[in-house]
């Protein structure tokens, strides 16, 4: 009898069989429909490693040890180590030029923070604390690295919740935007054709770096582990002397991380933190966090269109949304939905990249107004 | 009868003499002078040393990780930021007397802040645009006069 209860099986609830299902929703989402499945399948595994009885995965031995998953949580979350070293990456992979070009588009992307702010309102309305509001307002921002970043930062028991919520999103891009694209803008701007953006120089690509990283760190210090990070990628990429660093970085550096990420994150959505109302009404913002940030940026781009004289096609405004390159894709489809010929991929890359600058700026905001 | 009367007189006088122990849940230090009350603001006048004050209100909240302490010249501002219903406690730096102002979580003070932060993304990126237009603007200009040197 003894043996029975060194099993799991005396200590089962119904509450596990909530969490497998879970697991297995987000599970089924990166393998059967391919939505981030990079981040979801990692995520998806870890609520399921968890949520078993005594498995000694995410606590601490009798020793005060911690245990495999924790491990991993504690150096790579807690330390907050990787979401800025996949922010090395993610600038490794950069490519700036469409930004560079048409440095106007950047406020598209401060303008698509509107939701970040509207649902911080909300958030509080609803009994979260003001850092709780902040890091669950964030998720709109559509960059999970800054999500996570900002959510270990000022609420480190809603990382599963935000981080699922900002990752599920990110992936609904081609769904959540379109609607609202179609229903803010005319079927005559629709069809703006902008003119094609010129070329970048060499010397331009390597100054944006050092230019953008000393502009930040002045104006938003708070934030500078991610962007310092993330200007480093970029300056290792367009430097072109370090191939080597900027290969590692682009790859093996991060598909590790990101194995680290996904399941430190799933691992912290235990079935008895995660089943209450909070991640539930999380999801629920979460939505409505990424319809104001993409109504933003496209209502960023009519207010531009008043003073403008070459026009802005308010189409690669919801592109100032971070979730890179999807939701610039989005922008493109649109537009050739309704002009066959008219490319706006290159275009909505810079108010995509302004995004993701935004959405840390944003970020930085609300940690230097808690520290 | 006599015993009746001095318990009723000990309670009106108890009554008289008391001073609030909270104001919208946040701890008041006993000993208090009320100056002014409304629903959302109470002032309190104390025959204490302002370490005092803040000697309490440090004990009172050192298990919540929502309380920030903000050292200004004139005062301590002590400020929740979690879900409790008061916003402030400003304590003013007196030797022997020290006020006490505690006010309501304001609506105001969180759209105030937000609307200031969402502009503050703008300015971040306004300067980031004019850096990279100067910075732009100089690197064409040198590229043309290399350009014509070359000529």
């Amino acid at each position: 009898m003894g043996t029975f209860y060194t099993t799991g099986i005396p200590a089962l609830s119904w509450k596990y069989l909530v969490m497998w299902a879970i697991a297995c929703f987000f599970l089924y989402l990166a393998i059967a429909k391919n939505f981030e499945p990079l981040l979801l399948l990692p995520i998806g595994f870890g609520i399921f490693l968890v949520n078993f009885p005594l498995v000694p995965l995410m606590g601490r031995n009798e020793e005060g040890v911690p245990q495999l998953l924790q491990f991993f949580y504690h150096y790579g979350l807690e330390w907050e180590i990787i979401p800025c070293v996949i922010f090395l990456g993610l600038g490794a992979m950069t490519d700036f030029g469409p930004l560079i070009a048409n440095p106007k588009t950047l406020l598209i992307g401060a303008g698509a923070q509107l939701g970040v702010f509207v649902t911080f309102t909300g958030t509080v309305l609803a009994g979260f604390t003001l850092k709780e509001a902040a890091s669950v307002g964030i998720i709109g921002g559509a960059d999970g690295p800054t999500t996570i970043y900002l959510t270990q930062h000022l609420a480190p028991q809603l990382l599963g919740a935000n981080a699922l919520a900002a990752y599920s999103y990110m992936a609904m891009v081609p769904l959540i935007q379109p609607p609202i694209m179609r229903l803010l803008t005319t079927p005559e701007e629709r069809v703006i054709r902008m003119r094609q953006l010129r070329p970048v120089s060499k010397r331009e690509r390597i100054l944006f770096p050092l230019i953008g990283a000393g502009i930040i760190a002045i104006l938003v210090p708070a934030v500078m582990p991610l962007m310092g990070m993330f200007m480093l990628g970029n300056l290792m990429r367009e430097s072109g002397v370090v191939g080597r660093l900027s290969d590692t970085a682009q790859n093996a550096l991060m598909n590790i991380v990101t194995i680290f990420l996904g399941i430190s994150v799933g691992a912290t959505m235990h079935a008895d933190k995660f089943l209450s109302w909070k991640p539930l009404f999380i999801f629920g913002l979460g939505l409505l966090d990424f319809a104001v940030c993409t109504a933003g940026g496209i209502l960023t781009v009519k207010v531009m269109n008043i003073f403008l004289k070459e026009k802005i096609n308010p189409l690669i405004g919801s592109a100032g949304v971070s979730a890179v390159p999807m939701s610039a894709r989005v922008s493109q489809m649109m537009g050739q939905r309704y002009d066959k010929k008219n490319h706006l991929l290159m275009h909505a890359m810079g108010p995509n990249l302004a995004g993701v600058i935004g959405s840390a700026a944003a970020a930085g905001m609300f940690i230097a107004m808690f520290n | 009868m006599k015993r009746i009367l001095a318990v009723l007189a000990f309670w009106i006088m108890a009554g008289g003499q008391s001073w609030p122990e909270d104001f919208l849940g946040a701890p008041l230090p006993a000993g208090g002078k009320v100056l002014f009350r409304t629903e959302s603001r109470l002032e309190l006048q104390y025959p204490m040393s302002h370490d005092q004050i803040l000697g309490f209100y440090r004990q009172h909240f050192k298990e919540n990780k929502d309380i920030r302490y903000r050292d200004w010249k004139a005062e301590t501002y002590i400020e929740d930021d979690g879900a409790l219903p008061w916003h402030s406690i400003r304590i003013s730096k007196g030797e022997t007397e020290t006020r006490v102002t505690v006010t309501r979580d304001s609506w105001t003070w969180i759209l105030g802040t937000l609307a200031l932060r969402f502009v503050g993304v703008f300015v971040v990126l306004l300067f980031l645009y004019a850096g990279m237009s100067a910075a732009g603007a100089v690197l064409s200009r040198v590229a043309k006069v290399t350009e014509t040197e070359k000529k």
